[in-house]
């Protein structure tokens, strides 16, 4: 097993690696190795269709409009226009636009990261009376939708006086019911032991809680801190509904402000500003992906 | 029911389950327990609180709201006095004119080739990415990253690939000698270019899932079968196929809910053009809402999408309480 792991994929048909796999592997006919062949052909053709656009975005960045238009397209920028990033700055506040993604999507997040671990400890470890029903009341919550309530929702929040600020765009995105799905999950596949031996010791709920559990969920906190910044950073419906003023744009409606200005004619500067939107994404996901993809695929365990 | 079958346990079985719950123990013990239980009963609804409050007020009640708004003429902006139209507003959305129906079927075309087509895709990219593959995370990091990309980014990047001007796309057709088409304002060339849009951005998602599913299979089986002669395709439909099928449940489950929301893709790329052949349920509802201010067509037709919810739910609850979902998730 160890050794079939430090080689190439076994392909098709061949006997499994004995020892000297090295040797074997030199020798064997170059007609077996077809198929190890094919899947990276396929493979790295499956990179240029999901990866390529975001390269071909960069590159369009740096070219002149004239350029970006050019039939056939050139593939490097003949000359780098690094103004069109200094250009964005100066038809669209986007200094602004950041500012105010970094804060609703930072606040979003520590809320949702508290709040989660609150409520998935208190359903996986305390027995409360109701808890049960609160909980089928979330897992119901869970199955509709945003986009189906935000009608009456938004006249609300204009009611509120809410439309066009921080806290109409922050509060309603708190409640995250996946994050109170991954915490309970994360608490329940926790050995009671420890904090049984706390219990004894006289510790109570809260100390338990702050003391004990909340620490042991840290890698679990991490996940799921990146998850929801990812979310909310490149989240566009509720806020294109909550905000009508420029100046409390975010990078998303900033982009959609920019199309609508700029239409099709001036596609570097389009592109400029959608690096802008997507390198931070694309940074967090390079440096974070293992606990990204772990969060994402124990959702549904 | 209880009430029968308890009449029909022995009489010692009986008062030994009495004796076991709390109410029947008398004595200093209880008075202790009692206590902690009351703490831990405050701690248990101060710590489910904020979620639980916050879901409720922005929520829930709009949930409520939408639900009693569409029996009604409700207008998001003036304040008139609620009026009770009965189920006007509902016959109203199947007014062909009115593009509710078209919009729906827009929504149910788009799921009914996004859906299997990024399932197929992942299922596809799991299985080159299954095991001991060279440059494996790297492959990985590259399909999975449309998903994590804001939508208005990649979308607009989309838009640009496939203008007739400098896009990619027409430039690649050229020496096919094909003319230059005007992808997204053409139909029906606009919701293809949607759709595929779509899957480009669910594929890393569903090939997560199903690599996560086919990690769980034992290399047993397949060294087993191995042995017995059967060769890499063969262990594939015969051995990993059949065991990540409730994966795929649940993939269809949530795909249908993910596409029932697309609205951002539609908004970016098309603005729900040429004449209304890419606006989705949910643009739909956007328009009546905030350009209209048609406050009972839009929760109407956010009445009919939940009920449209409900039955994928209820589906998706028959699926997990079978016996093999719940072994494989």
């Amino acid at each position: 097993m160890r050794l079939s792991l430090a080689l190439d994929p076994a392909p098709v048909g061949t006997t499994p690696a004995a020892p000297y796999a090295k040797i074997a592997r030199r020798r064997r006919p170059l007609a077996s190795r077809v198929p190890a062949a094919l899947r990276h052909l396929v493979l790295i053709l499956a990179t240029v269709v999901f990866f390529g656009p975001f390269v071909w975005m960069a590159l369009v960045s740096l070219k002149s409009a004239p350029e970006a238009l050019a039939i056939p397209p050139t593939f490097l920028p003949t000359e780098w226009r690094w103004e069109n990033y200094t250009r964005l700055f100066e038809i669209a506040p986007f200094g602004r636009f950041y500012l105010n993604t970094v804060v609703v999507a930072g606040l979003s997040t520590l809320g949702q990261v508290a709040t989660s671990l609150m409520a998935g400890y208190a359903f996986a470890r305390l027995k409360f009376r109701g808890r049960n029903i609160i909980f089928v009341i979330l897992l119901a919550a869970l199955m509709v939708p945003f986009e189906i309530v935000f009608t009456p929702l938004i006249s609300m929040l204009s009611s509120f006086g809410w439309i066009n600020t921080y806290q109409g765009l922050i509060v309603p995105n708190i409640p995250s019911i996946l994050g109170v799905f991954l915490f309970r999950q994360f608490f329940s596949n926790f050995p009671s032991e420890i904090e049984d031996a706390s219990r004894i010791d006289g510790a109570n709920v809260w100390q338990r809680f702050r003391l004990i559990m909340a620490p042991m969920a840290v890698p679990m906190i991490g996940s799921f801190a990146i998850l929801s910044f990812v979310y909310n950073w490149n989240n566009f419906f509720f806020q294109l509904i909550a905000v009508n003023r420029t100046d409390m744009f975010t990078v998303q409606l900033g982009l959609t402000f920019l199309q609508d200005q700029e239409g099709a004619s001036n596609f570097n500067l389009l592109m400029a500003g959608s690096t802008l939107a997507v390198i931070p994404v694309i940074i967090v996901f390079l440096l974070f992906q293992n606990q990204i993809v772990k969060a994402i695929s124990g959702g549904l365990r | 029911m209880s009430s029968t079958r308890k009449v029909a346990l022995p009489a010692a079985l009986r008062t030994s389950v009495r004796m076991r719950s709390n109410r029947d123990v008398r004595g200093n013990d209880w008075q202790v327990r009692r206590s902690m239980h009351e703490k831990e009963d405050r701690a248990g609804y101060a710590l489910v609180a904020p979620t639980t409050i916050l879901l409720s007020v922005f929520y829930l009640f709009p949930l409520a709201q939408t639900v009693v708004f569409s029996f009604t003429n409700w207008s998001p902006t003036d304040g008139r006095e609620l009026q009770f139209q009965g189920l006007d507003n509902f016959i109203g959305l199947f007014n062909p004119t009115n593009g509710f129906v078209a919009a729906l079927g827009n929504t149910a075309l788009i799921a009914a080739i996004v859906v299997p087509g990024s399932m197929l895709l992942g299922l596809i990219f799991a299985a080159l990415l299954d095991g001991p593959v060279r440059g494996r995370a790297f492959y990985r990091t590259m399909i999975f990253a449309p998903y994590i990309a804001p939508v208005v980014g990649s979308g607009l990047i989309f838009s640009y690939l496939l203008t007739p001007l400098g896009g990619l796309v027409n430039a690649a057709l050229r020496p096919l000698g094909f003319p230059p088409v005007p992808f997204l304002t053409t139909e029906p060339w606009a919701i293809i270019a949607i759709i595929m849009f779509v899957i480009w951005q669910q594929v890393g998602y569903t090939m997560i899932i199903y690599a996560a599913a086919l990690a769980t299979i034992p290399p047993s089986y397949h060294e087993a079968a191995k042995l017995d002669g059967a060769g890499v395709v063969r262990r594939f439909f015969s051995i990993s196929l059949p065991l990540v099928t409730p994966i795929s449940g649940f993939l269809v489950i949530t795909g249908l809910i993910n596409t029932m929301q697309i609205f951002t893709q539609v908004y970016v790329l098309t603005g729900g053009g040429p004449v209304g052949s890419t606006k989705t349920v949910v643009f739909w509802i956007y328009e009546q809402g905030f350009t209209f201010f048609n406050g009972g067509a839009a929760t109407a037709a956010s009445v009919v999408l939940l009920l449209i919810g409900i039955v994928i739910t209820v589906l998706q609850l028959k699926l997990l309480s079978s016996r093999d979902a719940t072994e494989m998730v």
